[in-house]
C-alpha cells in the first residue's frame, strides 16, 4: 500500500511540474502582456518610456522566458507567489480571500447537489423504468440542459424583485455586523440561497442521474439476489448491499467535484457579485496578470492532483483488487 | 435502453415484491418529500426573518418638510463597475480609483461646472514666465485626515512622487513631462513654486490632478505597494472600510476644513454586472449607476420607475473613431479615406444602433468644446461621391467582378475591433455591408483589448475602430503630432502632418484661449480633410439615480463626478433615509 500511494505521489509531482511549465508558456504567448494592459485603462494616455521600463523590471519582463519561469519557481517553492501586477497585493493574500468566498459558496452548493442528488439517484434505482422515474430522468435531464445565467436571471427576477424575498447580490447585507446571532446566520443563508439553487440544480441533475446509473448495475447482479433471497429488507438491500458496492463510481465522481470547490463559476460570481476565484481568474488572464494566473492554476493543479490521489488511495481501500494489481507489477 | 434479461426479470416479480419495492422506494419517497418540506419551510422562515429585520429599517425619527434646501446627513450607497486598483492618489490606474481620490484627497485646484480653475488646497496662484513657473498659495486651514496641517512640502513630495518612474503615477505623468525639479521650491509653509522646462497652455488645469498626499506617511515604507488600501488624505471623507471585492465604506470628516459635503456617509459597492446594478437600483439597494443604453432606452419611459428613478443623459469628452494606418499603401491617400468615411451611414448609425442618444463628429474634438470648428460639417454619407473620388486614386472595378481594384489587386482592408461590446460589432458589421456595395471588402477581425492594442501600437494594423477620452481644454498633441507615433505617443494612424505639428507646437504654449482657439479651428479643419482618423460619433453617457438623491447636477463634459460640487452637492432629504439604521 505504501509504494502504492508513494507512486501516486510521484507521478503528481512530475503531472505539477508539467501543469505549470504548460500554463507559463501559454500564458506568456498570449499577445499582449501587463503593460499593454496598463495603457489601456490609462485611457490610452502617455506612459512615459521611464515608467514602461519601471513597470517591465519589476515584473522581470525584460528577462528571457526561461529566467521569467525559475524566478517564479523560486518563490513558488517557499509559497510565495509575488504580488499581483493590478493592485500590487500579495499574490497568496488575494486567493486565500477569494477561495475562502468561492469555498463557501461551492461548499453548500455540493452539499444541496449530493445531499438531495444522491437520495434521489437511490429512490430512482429502486423505481427503474416506472412512469415517474422517466418523468423525472427527463426532468433532470432539462433542468441539467438549462443555462445558469438564464436561471440566475429568472431567480433574481421573482425571489428578488417581484417577491423581494430574497436579496439580489454580495454575501451579507450592509447592517451584516448590527445583527446578532442566529440574525446574522439567517442573513448569511439568506444571500447563499440564489446563488446556491444557480450553482446546484445542473450538479444535483449529475449526481441523481450517475448514482442511479451506478446503483441500477449493482441491483442486477446476482449478489443482491441472494441478498433479497436470504430474507434482506428493502432498504437494507440498496443501503447495505448495492449502494456501497455502488461507492466506486461514486469514489471517482466526488473527486472529480473536489477541484470545482475551489474554482469558482464566473456568471454566477457576476451575477450575484460574489466575489471569488472565478471572477479572480477572468479578469486576470485579461489583464495578463501573470503571478495571479499562475498561481490560480498551482491551486487548482494541487487541489485536482490531490483528489485524484484521494480517489486512488480510497480505490485501494474500498476494493482491495485495485492495490493488488499495482503491487504485483 | 433496457436489457431483455432485466425486463423479463422484472416481469416475473411477484405481488409481494412488488408491494416490497413500492415501499421501499416510498420510505426514500417520503424522505425526499420531508426534505422538501424542511426546505420549504426554512426558506420560508428566511424570507419571514428578513421582513422584520428589514421592518426595523427607519422611517426618519425628526421629520424635516423638504424645502429644497440641502439636509445635512444620510447614507449614500453608490455603484463601482469593479474594485479599485489603488486608492494611493499618484499611482491611480483606473477611473474609479479618480472617483474615490476626488473624495478621499484634495486637489490643487479644482473644476468647476464648466471645468474652469477654482481654488482646491491652493487658495491662489498665479503665472509667470510665460506660462514656466506657477506659484501656489495653499490654504492655511487645510489639514489631513490625521489631522496635521497641509504643507508645501507635501506638494512637493506629492510632485517628485509623479515623476518617479517607480511611482507608476501613468495617469498623471504625461501632463508632469517638463517639470523643472531643480526650480521648484519650497517657499514657505504655505508657499510653492512650481516650474516648467516648457511652458503649456493646459498646465493650470492638469494640477486638478495633483491630488496632494502628506509626506510624513507615504513617504515610510514602499510606496507603490504599501498604500493601495488605506489613504491619509486632505479631503472632505475618510476611508472607513475597503472590503475587497464588495465594498469601499466613506465617512465625512467632521473636522473637514472647507464647506463640508451634506452627505454623512457614503458607500461604494462594487457590482460588476450592469443587470444586477439595474435591479438594484429599481430595489433601491444602490442610488446611482451607469446603465446600458438599451436598459435605458427601454425603461425612460416607464411611468412607475419613473417615481422613484430619475434617468439622465450627458455627453462626455469621449468619443468614436476609426484609425486608418496612413502607412498602408492603400489607406495612404487622403481622399481614400475620405471615401471610405462616406460610405460610414451616419445617421443610420445614431439612430439604429444608439436610438438617437448619440451625436456626429467631423474632427478631433467635442461638439460642446471651443476647440469644435462648427464650421466644419461631419462627413456626409455618400456612397456614389465614394466611389468617384476612389476612381479619382485609380480604384475601379476593372474587371467586372464587382469589386474595385487597381494595378490588378483588389480592395481589402482589415477593420480590427475590440470585444466585448455589441455595439462596436454592430457598427463594424453596418460599415462591412455599405462597403462592400460598392466593392471594397471589408475584413473584420475582433481581438481582446490588449491585444488590440499592442498590434495597433505595433503598427501592425490597417484600420482600427477606437474609443478615446480627450481631456478638459484638449491638446491633440498625443494623438495628431508626428513625433507622437507609436510606440512613443498615440498617433496610431502614423500621421504627419508639418502644418498640424505646427499649428499643436503653437496652441500648447498659447495662453490665451480665444488665440488658442482659433489654432484648433484650423487644427479641426485640416485634420476633418486629412481623415487619418474618421471621427464617427460619440455617444452619450446614460445614468439612472433614485429620485431621493437631491442637487445632482451634470457638468460639461465630466457629467456627474470629478468636478465640484459634483457629488459633493449632493444631498438626502431627511425623510427618505432608507439606508440608515439606528445605532443600538
Amino acid at each position: 500500500m505504501t509504494t502504492y500511494i508513494v507512486r501516486r505521489l510521484l507521478y503528481a509531482v512530475l503531472t505539477f511540474f508539467g501543469i505549470t511549465v504548460a500554463t507559463f508558456v501559454l500564458i506568456h504567448s498570449v499577445p499582449g502582456d501587463p503593460i499593454t494592459f496598463f495603457m489601456g485603462r490609462a485611457g490610452l494616455n502617455t506612459l512615459t518610456p521611464a515608467t514602461v521600463d519601471a513597470l517591465r523590471k519589476e515584473f522581470h519582463l525584460d528577462e528571457p522566458l526561461p529566467v521569467q519561469y525559475l524566478h517564479w519557481l523560486r518563490g513558488a517553492v517557499t509559497f510565495d507567489f509575488g504580488h499581483s501586477v493590478i493592485d500590487r497585493r500579495p499574490v497568496r493574500a488575494v486567493i486565500f480571500e477569494k477561495i475562502a468566498a468561492t469555498f463557501q459558496l461551492n461548499f453548500v452548493a455540493f452539499l444541496v447537489a449530493a445531499g438531495l442528488g444522491v437520495p434521489i439517484g437511490l429512490w430512482s434505482a429502486a423505481r427503474s423504468g416506472r412512469r415517474a422515474e422517466r418523468a423525472s430522468a427527463l426532468g433532470f435531464f432539462l433542468l441539467y440542459s438549462l443555462p445558469s445565467f438564464w436561471v440566475a436571471l429568472l431567480l433574481i427576477r421573482f425571489f428578488s424583485v417581484r417577491f423581494d424575498l430574497l436579496p439580489l447580490f454580495g454575501m451579507v447585507s450592509d447592517y451584516h455586523s448590527q445583527l446578532s446571532g442566529w440574525d446574522r446566520f439567517a442573513d448569511r443563508i439568506e444571500h447563499l440561497i440564489l446563488p446556491v439553487i444557480t450553482l446546484s440544480y445542473a450538479q444535483l441533475a449529475i449526481f441523481a442521474r450517475f448514482s442511479k446509473s451506478a446503483v441500477t448495475e449493482v441491483i442486477r447482479q446476482d449478489f443482491i439476489v441472494a441478498a433479497r433471497a436470504k430474507g434482506a429488507g428493502p432498504v437494507a438491500v440498496i443501503w447495505h448491499h448495492a449502494f456501497r458496492n455502488a461507492l466506486i463510481p461514486m469514489i471517482t465522481l466526488f473527486g472529480l467535484t473536489i477541484p470545482y470547490l475551489m474554482s469558482g463559476s464566473v456568471i454566477v460570481e457576476q451575477i450575484f457579485q460574489w466575489d471569488g476565484v472565478g471572477l479572480l481568474y477572468y479578469n486576470a488572464i485579461l489583464a495578463r496578470d501573470y503571478p495571479i494566473v499562475m498561481a490560480l492554476t498551482v491551486v487548482t493543479a494541487v487541489v485536482t492532483l490531490l483528489a485524484s490521489v484521494l480517489a486512488d488511495i480510497l480505490y485501494g481501500f474500498a476494493d482491495p483488487r485495485v492495490r493488488v494489481g499495482e503491487g504485483n507489477e | 435502453m433496457k436489457d431483455p434479461v432485466s425486463s423479463r426479470a422484472g416481469s416475473i416479480l411477484d405481488a409481494d415484491e412488488r408491494r416490497a419495492a413500492h415501499r421501499r422506494t416510498s420510505i426514500i419517497a417520503r424522505v425526499i418529500r420531508r426534505f422538501a418540506v424542511l426546505l420549504a419551510i426554512l426558506l420560508l422562515s428566511f424570507a419571514c426573518g428578513r421582513d422584520e429585520r428589514r421592518a426595523e429599517k427607519p422611517t426618519s425619527p425628526q421629520a424635516v418638510v423638504d424645502d429644497g434646501r440641502p439636509q445635512d446627513g444620510g447614507t449614500l450607497i453608490r455603484r463601482l463597475e469593479s474594485d479599485i486598483v489603488t486608492l494611493n492618489a499618484v499611482s491611480m490606474v483606473s477611473i474609479y480609483d479618480r472617483h474615490l481620490a476626488t473624495l478621499l484627497y484634495t486637489p490643487l485646484v479644482y473644476l468647476d461646472q464648466d471645468l474652469q480653475t477654482i481654488p482646491g488646497l491652493a487658495k491662489s496662484w498665479n503665472v509667470s514666465e510665460g506660462g514656466k513657473l506657477f506659484r501656489f498659495e495653499l490654504n492655511e486651514k487645510a489639514t489631513f485626515s490625521d489631522g496635521s496641517p497641509v504643507r508645501a512640502s507635501d506638494v512637493l513630495f506629492t510632485l517628485r512622487k509623479i515623476i518617479d518612474p517607480a511611482a507608476e503615477a501613468v495617469q498623471i505623468v504625461g501632463a508632469f513631462e517638463h517639470l523643472d525639479m531643480a526650480r521648484t521650491r519650497v517657499l514657505d509653509e504655505h508657499t510653492i513654486e512650481i516650474a516648467f522646462r516648457e511652458p503649456r497652455a493646459t498646465q493650470l488645469m492638469r494640477f486638478n490632478d495633483v491630488l496632494v498626499l502628506p509626506e510624513h506617511v507615504y513617504s515610510k515604507g514602499n510606496f507603490r505597494a504599501d498604500y493601495n488600501h488605506t489613504a491619509v488624505g486632505s479631503g472632505p471623507y475618510r476611508l472607513v472600510k475597503h472590503d475587497p471585492g464588495k465594498e469601499i465604506i466613506l465617512e465625512r470628516r467632521e473636522d473637514y476644513w472647507a464647506a463640508k459635503p451634506p452627505i454623512q456617509k457614503v458607500i461604494l459597492k462594487i457590482i460588476v454586472d450592469h443587470g444586477t446594478a439595474w435591479n438594484a437600483l429599481k430595489r433601491g439597494d444602490i442610488d446611482e449607476s451607469r446603465i446600458a443604453s438599451d436598459v435605458w432606452m427601454r425603461e425612460r419611459s416607464n411611468a412607475t420607475l419613473a417615481k422613484t428613478i430619475d434617468f439622465r443623459r450627458f455627453y462626455t469628452f469621449s468619443f468614436n473613431f476609426i484609425s486608418w494606418n496612413t502607412q498602408n499603401e492603400h489607406l495612404n491617400d487622403a481622399r481614400v479615406r475620405r471615401a471610405l468615411a462616406m460610405c460610414i451611414p451616419i445617421e443610420a448609425v445614431i439612430q439604429d444602433l444608439f436610438h438617437g442618444t448619440a451625436r456626429a463628429m467631423s474632427g478631433p474634438f467635442t461638439p460642446d468644446d471651443y476647440a469644435y470648428n462648427p464650421n466644419v460639417p461631419p462627413v456626409r454619407y455618400d456612397p456614389e461621391g465614394a466611389k468617384a473620388l476612389l476612381a479619382s486614386a485609380g480604384w475601379r472595378d476593372s474587371n467586372g467582378d464587382g469589386s474595385l481594384d487597381r494595378n490588378g489587386r483588389p480592395f481589402k482592408v482589415d477593420l480590427l475591433i475590440m470585444s466585448g461590446s455589441a455595439s462596436t460589432a454592430q457598427f463594424a458589421q453596418m460599415v462591412q455591408a455599405e462597403l462592400k456595395k460598392i466593392g471594397v471588402e471589408i475584413e473584420l477581425t475582433t481581438l481582446d483589448p490588449s491585444v488590440a492594442l499592442q498590434r495597433i501600437m505595433s503598427g501592425n494594423y490597417e484600420s482600427a475602430y477606437l474609443a478615446f477620452e480627450l481631456d478638459a481644454d484638449p491638446d491633440p498633441f498625443s494623438i495628431l503630432h508626428s513625433s507622437q507615433v507609436p510606440p512613443r505617443g498615440q498617433n496610431f494612424s502614423f500621421y504627419r502632418n508639418p502644418e498640424v505639428d505646427r499649428l499643436i507646437d503653437a496652441a500648447r504654449t498659447e495662453l490665451d484661449r480665444s488665440k488658442r482657439k482659433e489654432l484648433y479651428w484650423k487644427i479641426h479643419e485640416i485634420v476633418a480633410a486629412d481623415q487619418p482618423y474618421t471621427f464617427t460619433v460619440q455617444v452619450s453617457s446614460k445614468w439612472a439615480l433614485n429620485r431621493r438623491v437631491r442637487g445632482v447636477e451634470v457638468s460639461r463634459g465630466y457629467g456627474l463626478f470629478r468636478w465640484l460640487p459634483g457629488e459633493l452637492g449632493w444631498w438626502l432629504p431627511s425623510s427618505q433615509r432608507t439606508h440608515d439604521r439606528p445605532a443600538k
